[in-house]
């Protein structure tokens, strides 16, 4: 995202920057004091004031030295840019949505430099419009359309060909000779009837052969027509299961942050359809693109030679087919859609009423609900209808219209026979070349679009591949078996820059030591397990592991030394037995079930139906939140880890998975470096030492008995719940 | 039962957990104050927001914010701390229960908070792959965005009234689809 809007030289003659005096951030703002928009007008801070210029003038200026605090509030559908200067809050700038979180940077940006630290932020949030063309971007940092101009996209694509060369040149040669072939037809076609029939010239033997060349051709075409497919989809599908494998490798590379800026479904969207839909385009399009360019072009060659008058009165024809066919095309699309609008509508109100048809029922709201969907359903099948009638009357005129070039043709090229000016053989070759030209010049206006959508995938799948991800082993870094000893060093990190989450951290923690994280929701406790687990980096100072920066140790092999147990525990389709396994495929059975015992799940399992081998996940056998839990655990202890992490492991559950899974963690803690998390204090008492994050930074610190006694915000929390407790 | 085995000792410099206090708060929120020309006295901040004075308290910089932005939003308006928790500090029912000046400073803080422009002309609506570009004329001017047409970009508020997002999270209304021409209906048919 743009934080430093580049100024006209009108504008920056307003700034009279002093030499050693820099912009730092530019970036406009769009809505006057009145509410109305604006523009060419900016916000520009240097290192030591910020000016409000508007419309090609100066307007106020504010020392950051004069300044206490500054701030971007998000409003409704719009922002406001503070300072407060004397203890009061100032409006500077009013902007939409579209500026909202470039002014938040850079209000985070200018706190820094007023708290000394004289870095610049910057954003890696895409802009939402290429700046250039002001087209929308499909999530994807580059335009397609501006990307190296233009040629950017598809020297991407060629590139992901190359690996298919001989493929390549193999459906190359057969593409030219379908061309050939079906241009040749009309050709033979026309000795077969000024040769032999007309005028009853030639003999059977003679029509034999001009038939069996046109049945040969005919056959010809088939076999070609089915190889070229079959070569087009296998290339397509070797490609498109190429692309998806290296995406979704790109993709475990990549670290969390990425992954979580995007929603959800995005980055399974890119590995899915718009890997399918390279496949597709190579398939549908592809396979038939240089044929049908090759026959267009020699089509017309071969209509000028023929007939250079008719051939002129057909092409006079095409713009008017072409704009009749767009035109229809638009409208179909405009009907359509509102169609497709319309059968959304009634899904997602089926799919309301259906997932809280206890509501309805309760509320007694059946007849009122049946009535909405009717109605829905209703004005769904008026369109409906409308479109399949429109469809049904304006097609076939369309292709009478469309046809129009040809009955002219025909009616030209007739006078033309009957005057002994051409023969009947040359007309019929003609005609045909002249519908075939209709033909192609139908199907190569769909030609744009559906490169287009070609291009809009092939960026997406690019802007994942170009990623560099963030969190990727160091040259120097080594293999290290962890003792257990964690230290933070002036740690500070927030999942974006300008908002930190944990600010200035300092702790150090003893091997075997067990540590309770405290503090309410959204204070970072999560995000420090985060850190520790390496799943993100510090933006500022140190975490050292047995006194070694944990950027220096390979990612790998720390990773498989930590464990953890979350309030959620995910477990994959598969079977109990590689489930446990899944952190040390190699264990035997008996580790297996050692490991199960501990957790305190091995007699669970024993009355699954299928032991350890019973199938579990997403369509497999149903585990109690307890069950998962312990398996979770088993699954850490088997692992041996030396640090262990515990975010919430007790939280909903039953007292009686409770008491078995806090026996099953006391086993796994013991001697081991533990960071636990948890919501009731009570499940920290066997903590060695309890860390309070408050306000971004460690509140507390010490053992529970100390934080009791110096009445903090432990003491505050543990009162407040013991005092539910009696409620 | 207590999960501890040490018990706190009472009273110290910090405020004790109260749960008395605590269901005093919760029964306040359930209250509605009402704020009038009578109990309440507004004014100008110089940073260009508002401040207020009810009784003995005293609020710097309210916020103030709309119940029924879409259907009533002249009635009902929250007077609120402006911090993280906002809590309300009373309702103004109808602007005709305060002065008129005070109507006038609290809705030129409406004006600020909330920007939905109403657009006013269609001058044109190009679509291309899966965007819609706009250029209209609103109440706050001239102005293009664009839509996206795969998601649910257009809210029909009712059968005639439509509220348009774009990519930038903007909103845009037309308060009567059917007051604009039918050429500007045509262009924007495929949304409605």
């Amino acid at each position: 995202m743009i934080l430093k809007y580049d100024l006209s030289q009108e504008n920056l003659a307003l700034l009279s920057l002093p030499s050693g005096e820099e912009i730092c951030y530019c970036v406009p703002y769009d809505i006057d004091e009145n509410g109305d928009f604006l523009d060419d007008s900016y916000i520009v801070a240097t290192q030591k004031r910020i000016v409000v210029l508007r419309h090609g003038e100066r307007r106020e200026q504010y020392m950051l030295s004069d300044c206490e605090k500054i701030a971007s509030e998000p409003q409704i559908d719009c922002g406001l840019f503070l300072i407060q200067m004397h203890g009061e809050e100032h409006i500077i700038a009013r902007f939409s949505g579209k500026h909202l979180s470039r002014f938040s940077y850079v209000a985070r940006g200018l706190m820094m430099f007023l708290s000394g630290n004289m870095n610049l932020v910057s954003s890696d949030e895409y802009e939402r419009t290429c700046p250039k063309c002001h087209r929308a971007l499909p999530g994807t940092k580059q335009c397609p359309h501006c990307s190296k101009q233009g040629g950017g996209t598809a020297k991407q694509f060629l590139s992901m060909l190359t690996p298919y060369k001989k493929q390549l040149a193999v459906i190359f040669t057969v593409m030219s000779l379908a061309a050939i072939v079906t241009l040749l037809n009309p050709e033979i076609q026309k000795h077969l009837i000024d040769d032999v029939l007309y005028d009853r010239k030639g003999t059977l033997p003679q029509a034999y052969f001009f038939l069996s060349i046109i049945f040969g051709l005919s056959i010809g075409m088939v076999v070609i027509n089915i190889t070229k497919a079959y070569l087009c989809a296998k290339l397509g599908s070797t490609l498109s299961k190429d692309l998806r494998a290296k995406l979704y490798h790109k993709i475990q590379t990549l670290s969390l942050s990425f992954i979580n800026d995007r929603r959800p479904g995005e980055l399974m969207n890119r590995v899915v359809h718009d890997t399918n839909r390279v496949k597709m385009f190579m398939e549908d399009v592809f396979c038939n693109m240089f044929t049908v360019v090759i026959m267009f072009v020699f089509d017309i060659i071969y209509m000028l030679i023929l007939d250079v008058k008719l051939a002129l009165i057909s092409f006079a024809f095409m713009p008017f087919g072409l704009i009749l066919s767009t035109a229809f095309k638009k409208n179909i699309h405009r009907r359509f859609h509102r169609q497709w609008q319309k059968d959304d509508d009634v899904n997602s109100s089926l799919q309301d009423v259906i997932s809280g048809m206890s509501v309805v029922k309760s509320y007694g709201k059946e007849a009122a609900e049946a009535k909405h969907f009717n109605e829905l359903a209703d004005s769904f099948a008026k369109i409906n209808s409308k479109n399949e009638v429109f469809w049904a009357v304006f097609f076939p005129m369309l292709s009478f219209a469309m046809g129009a070039g040809v009955y002219l043709i025909t009616y030209f090229g007739g006078v033309n026979v009957l005057n002994g000016r051409k023969s009947p053989g040359e007309l019929l070759q003609f005609i045909n070349y002249t519908s075939m030209l209709y033909m192609y010049l139908n199907w190569l206006t769909n030609l744009p679009r559906q490169l287009m959508n070609l291009v809009n995938s092939v960026e997406r799948i690019n802007d994942v591949m170009s990623q560099e991800p963030r969190i990727i082993d160091r040259e120097k870094a080594t293999e290290l078996s962890i003792n257990g000893s964690v230290e933070f060093r002036h740690a500070t990190f927030g999942y974006k820059s300008y908002k930190p989450v944990l600010e200035d951290i300092k702790l150090s923690i003893k091997p075997g030591e067990m540590i309770g994280l405290v503090g309410a929701s959204g204070t970072g406790k999560s995000t420090m397990i985060n850190l520790i687990m390496h799943l993100y980096e510090l933006d500022d100072g140190e975490l050292l592991i047995d006194g070694k920066d944990i950027r220096d140790i390979r990612l790998e092999n720390y990773h498989s030394q930590i464990g953890v147990v979350l309030q959620e525990t995910f477990l994959f389709s598969g079977t109990i037995l590689n489930n446990i396994k899944f952190a040390k495929p190699d264990a035997t059975y008996e580790e297996v079930i050692r490991a199960a015992k501990m957790a305190n799940a091995h007699d669970f399992i024993c009355r699954t139906p299928d032991g350890y081998n019973t199938y579990v996940g997403e369509r497999g056998f149903t585990l109690s939140g307890g069950e998962r839990q312990r398996i979770a655990i088993a699954r850490a202890i088997l692992n041996e880890p030396k640090l262990l992490i515990l975010d919430e492991a007790t939280a909903s559950l039953d007292t009686e998975s409770e008491y078995l899974i806090q026996k099953a963690l006391e086993r796994l803690t013991n001697g081991r470096t533990t960071f636990a998390i948890a919501h009731r204090l009570s499940t920290l008492k066997d903590a060695d030492r309890l860390v309070v994050i408050d306000g971004h930074s460690i509140a507390e610190i010490g053992t529970h008995n100390e934080l009791m006694e110096q009445q903090g915000i432990y003491y505050k929390l543990v009162t407040a719940q013991l005092e539910m407790q009696k409620v | 039962m207590a999960p501890f085995g040490k018990t706190p000792p009472s009273g110290g410099d910090h405020e004790d957990f109260n749960l008395e206090q605590m269901e005093k708060e919760t029964e306040e929120m359930l209250k509605l104050r009402y704020i009038n020309k009578d109990n309440a006295e507004f004014k100008r901040t110089d940073g260009g927001f508002v401040s207020v004075r009810i009784g003995e308290e005293f609020y710097p910089r309210v916020q103030v914010v709309r119940m029924f932005p879409f259907s009533d939003p002249e009635k009902y308006i929250s007077i609120r701390t402006p911090d993280e928790h906002s809590k309300e500090i009373g309702i103004i029912e109808d602007m005709k229960n305060v002065t008129k000046e005070t109507a006038q400073m609290l809705t030129e803080q409406l004006n600020l908070r909330y920007f939905t422009p109403i657009i006013t002309k269609i001058v044109n609506i190009k679509e291309e792959y899966g965007y819609a570009y706009f250029e209209v004329v609103t109440d706050r001017g001239a102005c293009r965005f664009t839509i996206n047409m795969g998601g649910h970009a257009v809210v029909h508020l009712s059968e005639t009234r439509i509220l348009i997002s774009d990519i930038d999270e903007n909103r845009f209304e037309i308060p009567d689809i059917m007051k604009l021409t039918t050429k500007e209906l045509k262009k924007l048919d495929l949304f409605l």
